[in-house]
């Protein structure tokens, strides 16, 4: 039986289009480690600018972009670096900072915006005063959109607060901004502004953006030529990387302007799975829904998942009942539709059961 | 004015064919973290079928490939790695066994033929188990070709001894083979022979056979397992990545017939350079597509003036000392580019013995 397939795990699942694979098997290239390749000069410059930023550095993915960034601010033994207990870099990067690169975590509660308290971050700041105990707080992390609370933007505001309170103690700031575009156009605040408090971003191009592989890291001069020095320590120093970044230079050109419709099409599903009986859908800001199943349902996210997975439907199973979906621009709005009724029937059972 | 550029400053240079281009345009992909990328896949079981190994990992570069490599074989704090003083993984990957992965190195001389003494890798064997000051050895490392000893191939034998005395010892051994299928065209034996003993082999993808992007690990499915995860860690974990990994099926099936052919141009290079006074190549040592050129002392030149002179030529190689050179073929020069090298080289030399007033 031919099913439909749309995949809702992640918007890191989008493949390259003719545009993207035309401008890659076209590419102008040279040995990005002898010299510069010129297509990855290209992107660098592009992705900086937009930030605002002195400079750009292209790497294979979101996770080596945030360990690059980390372990360049934190370059002495003994750093610890402040970041949400409920972050991207703790959670799901294999705790790289420490394992990898002799890092200490300092985590401080994420609420459910995705914000960490300013007191709190402020409370967790080393006192040198302590210095024979205590490793040396160096930098504090953001992460905008803020994955795991559900794709919650963080303003510019807060951010410029958090800015300033590590100025203040003579921190760093970098901001994981894997999906800094969503936050931009949620928020409808330019992008270099909204990061204009950071030293430093990952940017990922292979989520919302669509790009095959890879994120661009943007900070000062200086932070970016030791950047690529470590990249190379890692392993990500690539050759002829035009191939890839001239798939993202087209990304870049297309999909930014196709992510408000990704969070108009993520409204659209949360409003309609918000209406369903047992199921309760937490507040959507971009492009990332987290789905609640209640309890009075009987149904465990398990079920669902492979009931939806039997349509077609792929979605992200989080916990026994919690369920994610995230929308991407190869999602159309009859694919909406169609997961909508999907859903509709997966929970029909539970429903039914209940005699509701 | 258009010069004629001849890049021989390394094999990395190789540039994306009109073949492999279209290969990238056409890869089917999928999301090699969620799941696998089907070219990916294709590419890593050819790779390890062609080894002889259980199973591959593509990784964005030769040092990702090496550094995964020994921090998998070296996961428990306190190891030991013995390779060669002038090894690429102890020479050119910024240290970053130690510095990232935490695993000492204990150099063993090597020999000019890139070999270490069997007896001295035994004698740096140790065991923080007999004696409270040492590291415990865990893994040796071998490189083939040597690139620093220019381009030299370890022998079958050779590495079948070394193997043997890994085992002897409960040591693992791995293979640093980013050029390992120029040996085993030089040396005439099939390269899943010349690895047998290897429990690991980094392969580079991107040097001579002309790949834009990466390199292969191969391994047993539980080495490649946690290599796999040790990947993403450092950050090598791509999504839809097959669209490198299509390349590089085509340099696979296109270059490898041409490795053979590069080698003949560097005799070919090596001779004549020879012939030049004031050069010096050990033509004997050249066996695949590397040259070390030594400049002899009466010439009045030295290294970083015959690059920049050869430069203006358009020939472009790598200066690896005061009085050292190297020049690296591959299958983007041809041989008419071998002949205009040559002359070059003399007109250079020759314009130095001018100034010289020789």
């Amino acid at each position: 039986m031919v099913t439909r397939t749309v995949d809702l795990r992640s918007d890191t699942v989008t493949k390259p289009t003719e545009a993207m694979r035309a401008a890659m098997a076209t590419a102008e290239v040279e040995d990005d480690v002898l010299d510069f390749d010129p297509t990855a000069v290209r992107l660098e410059a592009e992705i900086a600018k937009r930030m605002g930023k002195e400079a750009g550095l292209f790497v294979p993915s979101g996770t080596m972009g945030n360990l690059i960034s980390v372990l360049t601010h934190c370059d002495v033994r003994g750093s610890e670096v402040i970041l949400g207990d409920n972050c991207h870099i703790f959670i799901y990067e294999n705790g790289g900072i420490s394992t990898i690169g002799g890092v200490h975590p300092r985590t401080v509660k994420n609420n459910s915006d995705g914000t960490m308290d300013l007191d709190l971050i402020e409370a967790a700041i080393r006192d040198p005063r302590g210095e024979i105990v205590y490793p040396t707080t160096k930098l504090i992390c953001l992460e905008n959109t803020h994955a795991n609370s559900g794709g919650k933007c963080l303003t510019a505001e807060y951010t410029d607060q958090v800015g300033e309170l590590a100025k203040k103690h003579d921190l760093k700031l970098h901001i994981d901004g894997a999906r800094i575009f969503n936050a931009s156009v949620a928020l409808g605040v330019p992008v270099d502004r909204l990061v204009q408090a950071a030293d430093s971003v990952s940017v990922c191009l292979s989520k919302g953006i669509g790009a095959p592989i890879g994120s661009v890291i943007v900070g000062s001069k200086s932070f970016i030529a030791k950047a690529r020095r470590l990249r190379k320590t890692l392993g990500g120093g690539m050759r002829q990387v035009g191939v890839i970044t001239a798939a993202a230079l087209v990304a870049l050109q297309e999909n930014v302007g196709k992510l408000e419709s990704d969070h108009k099409k993520a409204r659209l599903l949360a409003d309609g799975l918000n209406q369903m009986k047992g199921l309760r859908v937490d507040p959507v800001e971009t492009n990332i829904v987290y789905i609640e199943i209640e309890e009075g349902l009987h149904m465990s996210a398990a079920k669902i998942v492979k009931n939806l997975e039997e349509r077609g439907i792929l979605v992200m199973e989080i916990s026994s009942s919690r369920i994610r979906v995230v929308l991407h621009h190869q999602i159309s709005a009859s694919d909406v539709q169609y997961a909508l009724s999907c859903f509709q029937n997966a929970v029909k059972g539970g429903q039914t059961e209940n005699g509701n | 004015m258009v010069k004629r550029i001849v890049d021989l400053r390394s094999d990395t240079v190789t540039k994306p064919t009109e073949t492999m281009r279209a290969a990238i345009a056409d890869a089917e992909v999928g999301d090699d973290v969620l799941e696998h990328d089907p070219t990916a896949f294709h590419l890593e079981s050819e790779m390890a079928k062609i080894m002889g190994k259980e199973a591959g990992l593509f990784v964005p570069s030769g040092t990702m490939a090496n550094l995964i490599s020994v921090l998998v074989h070296c996961e428990s704090r306190g190891s030991e790695v013995i390779l060669g003083h002038n090894s690429h993984i102890h020479i050119y990957e910024n240290g970053g066994i130690s510095t990232i992965g935490g695993v000492h190195p204990r150099t063993v001389k090597n020999d000019d033929d890139g070999t270490m003494d069997i007896d001295l890798i035994e004698a740096a064997i140790r065991d923080s188990k007999e004696e409270i000051t040492f590291p415990t050895t865990r893994l040796i490392c071998l490189e083939n070709t040597h690139c620093n000893h220019g381009g030299r191939c370890l022998s079958v034998e050779y590495t079948d001894r070394v193997g043997e005395v890994a085992k002897k010892h409960g040591l693992k051994l791995h293979i640093d083979g980013a050029r390992i299928f120029n040996a085993s065209v030089a040396l005439g034996v099939p390269v899943d022979r010349l690895v047998q003993a290897a429990d690991s082999v980094s392969v580079c993808l991107s040097k001579g056979l002309g790949a834009p992007v990466g390199s292969v690990i191969v391994g047993s499915d539980s080495f490649i397992t946690k290599a796999r995860r040790l990947r993403k860690t450092l950050g090598g974990g791509m999504r839809q990545v097959g669209i490198l990994c299509a390349a590089a099926l085509v340099a696979l099936q296109e270059n490898l017939p041409k490795l053979e052919s590069d080698h003949k141009k560097a005799r070919l290079l090596a001779d004549g350079l020879n012939k030049i006074q004031g050069l010096r190549v050990n033509t004997s040592s050249v066996e695949t597509n590397i040259i070390y050129i030594e400049i002899e002392e009466f010439s009045g030149t030295k290294a970083e003036k015959l690059c920049n002179d050869l430069e203006e030529y358009g020939i472009l190689l790598m200066q690896t000392g005061l009085s050292r050179l190297r020049v690296v073929l591959h299958h983007q020069i041809s041989e008419s580019d071998v002949q205009y090298a040559l002359s070059c080289f003399q007109k250079a030399v020759n314009g130095v013995n001018h100034e010289n007033g020789n």
